[in-house]
């Protein structure tokens, strides 16, 4: 019962005392490294027994259930959180290992991770919404860190694109509150199948606004680009393998579990929409030379993957645009954390990451590819399954011209344009044990084509429970 | 008064977002401020209701007003108030590291460092042809010879 919120009860403390003191000192990170192992532990544990016990729940303060505030956990949100604190620990490995210049990034690192595990782990909206504004908070100042004019500019239009979104969300629950009468996740979705069309729509739409901000959705994804490239390539890897969640699992939740009878009606648009997406990132990847550039329109073009799968709907949809979301975090994470070190080691971890992301096999890239390309046969479409070829195709050229430009030329040349030391076995390490992990899940996908259904199924039982 | 209610938060985010798209930094901040405080409205329209003070033991047969808006309204609020000092904080170091304020004179101040960047690059270049051309030529008359 009390394991939902022992997660938080870690990451805390934690968060604070290391705001508290000098995080450019080693122990510092140290201690953050430890505590969101433990956090990590607590929430595979966790997700363990959602996925062999089913839902869990946990009213705060021992108020009777209709009065406290609920913190719910499904297999969706055990397997999203974990995810999450996962590549949020790689990323913070990593950068202790490189050596942190920032004063705030440890604490900044455990806030982030202390919101995401919250936005997963909540029943309720408005405390979704209050986790998800501590999640873009430390990131807006994640990204601001380094200090220097570009970092600040950034971090500037990052935090007001993001809090536009974050208002048009904080007007969506409370006209959703209006609507429904209830904050509570399951009662609202009970709530909402009566509603009229004229008032739930705009609602879902407001919804549907926000977490497209968030996501980097294809007519929202202005800020995208100018801060993957501004950031170092641990934090990108936070943003692109940790953050990016929230957009796909608000989509999932809002969208699949609270308002399932609007996202069927606006199927269409949003396979319009995402299928815009995946072209334009596509092709505005191809024509682009920088790494991180590469994988800021490359994540522009996985987001409309995932509004697809959802467009497609029905069971095999949510479970492909969940393996999709879970495989694609994975693979980003690996391809930033890889993109700016050097040696045959971390060479092929990054070719691992970028055929993944191509959707070969024996990586997990393949299974979200896979589990897509069923929803698309499912759904009788042959413009989606010709959709995903085209775009798997065009992920291959973009990430083979980026992994030609960045590691095929005379050394010289390439260390004029951004000269890297060699990087030490540590950082080799975290970018190695990650291409493992995605090579493990393609030669042993179970897990997690077993997870992705339970999700996908819980997601379901939330919108049909009367 | 749902009406007022409307007419208030329409005005205000209408004025939030005509401020969002000036190029001066602080209007940028000062419209989101306008914005965040639209949305707080609409919690706080969201579930407007009389009735008695919302404190237990709750006594006769009024109704009770909601509390809960209120709650959420003074959340958002604080939430607003964060994410304006961060704003504040985030274009003090943009006006100090680029000496400017006005998103034109900024990006053309960056446009200039790039080209800056370009040239000193492009007079590098130059500077290394002409050795690697002697180079080569010296290989050649190696050869010849």
């Amino acid at each position: 019962m009390s394991l939902i919120a022992v997660p938080l009860l870690v990451l805390w403390p934690a968060a604070i005392a290391a705001a508290l003191l000098d995080g450019r000192r080693r122990g510092i990170g140290v201690l953050a490294i430890a505590a969101l192992t433990a956090a990590l532990g607590l929430l595979a544990v966790l997700l363990a027994a959602v996925v062999t016990g089913g839902p869990r729940e946990l009213v705060a303060g021992g108020w009777p259930g209709d009065v406290g505030i609920r913190l719910r956990v499904d297999a969706l949100g055990a397997v999203f959180a974990v995810l999450s604190c996962s590549v949020l620990l790689a990323a913070l490995v990593q950068a202790v290992l490189t050596g942190i210049r920032s004063r705030a990034m440890p604490a900044l690192t455990l806030f982030m991770a202390l919101g995401l595990t919250g936005l997963f782990l909540t029943g309720d909206i408005f405390s979704f919404y209050v986790f998800f504004e501590l999640a873009m908070i430390s990131a807006y100042a994640l990204t601001a860190a380094g200090g220097s004019g570009r970092e600040l500019g950034a971090a500037f239009l990052f935090a007001v694109v993001n809090l536009v979104g974050s208002f048009l969300f904080l007007i969506a629950i409370g006209a959703l509150y209006r609507a429904t009468g209830t904050l509570e996740m399951e009662a609202v979705a009970a709530q909402a199948a009566p509603l009229e069309p004229n008032t739930a729509i705009p609602i879902a739409i407001t919804f549907f606004v926000a977490f497209g901000i968030k996501l980097g959705l294809f007519p929202f994804h202005f800020w995208l680009p100018t801060v993957y490239v501004s950031v170092s390539p641990p934090v990108g890897a936070m943003f692109a393998g940790a953050l990016a969640n929230i957009g796909a699992y608000g989509l999932l939740r809002f969208g699949a579990a609270i308002l399932p009878a609007e996202l069927e009606f606006s199927a269409t648009a949003l396979i319009v929409i995402g299928t815009v997406s995946i072209a334009y990132g596509a092709l505005q990847a191809i024509a682009r030379r920088d790494t991180r550039e590469v994988l800021a329109y490359s994540a522009i073009g996985h987001a409309g993957y995932v509004l697809v799968a959802l467009g497609l709907g029905g069971p095999a949809g949510l479970t492909a645009a969940v393996i999709f979301s879970l495989a694609n975090a994975i693979n980003k994470a690996l391809l930033f954390l890889a993109s700016e070190l050097r040696g045959p080691l971390v060479a092929s971890a990054f070719l691992i990451g970028a055929l993944s992301v191509a959707g070969v096999p024996p990586t997990a890239g393949f299974f979200g590819k896979a589990a897509l390309f069923e929803a698309g046969i499912d759904a009788g479409s042959v413009a989606t399954v010709a959709l995903l070829f085209v775009g798997g195709a065009l992920s291959f050229v973009y990430l083979f011209q980026i992994y030609q430009h960045d590691r095929w030329r005379p050394r010289a040349e390439r260390e004029r344009e951004m000269p890297t030391g060699r990087a030490n076995a540590g950082q080799r390490g975290i970018a190695v044990a990650l291409a493992l992990v995605v090579l493990a899940l393609g030669l042993w996908p179970e897990p997690l084509l077993a997870i992705g259904e339970r999700a996908a199924q819980d997601l379901a039982a939330t919108g049909a429970r009367p | 008064m749902n009406l007022v209610f409307a007419v208030v938060i329409g005005a205000l985010f209408g004025a939030g977002v005509y401020l969002l798209l000036k190029p001066d930094l602080f209007r940028v901040v000062l419209g989101l401020v306008l914005v965040s405080n639209a949305a707080s409205l609409t919690l706080m329209a969201s579930g407007l209701t009389r009735g008695q003070a919302p404190i237990a033991p709750v006594t006769g047969p009024e109704p009770v007003a909601d509390p809960l808006v209120q709650a959420m309204t003074v959340t958002a609020l604080v939430i607003g108030f964060a994410v304006t000092a961060l704003l504040l904080a985030l274009v003090f170091g943009v006006s100090r590291t680029g000496h400017s304020v006005d998103l034109d004179a900024l990006s053309r101040a960056e446009a200039r460092e790039a080209e800056a960047a370009e040239a000193r690059e492009l007079a590098h270049d130059e500077e290394r042809e002409p050795d690697t051309r002697e180079h080569q030529q010296r290989g050649h008359d190696e050869v010849t010879r």
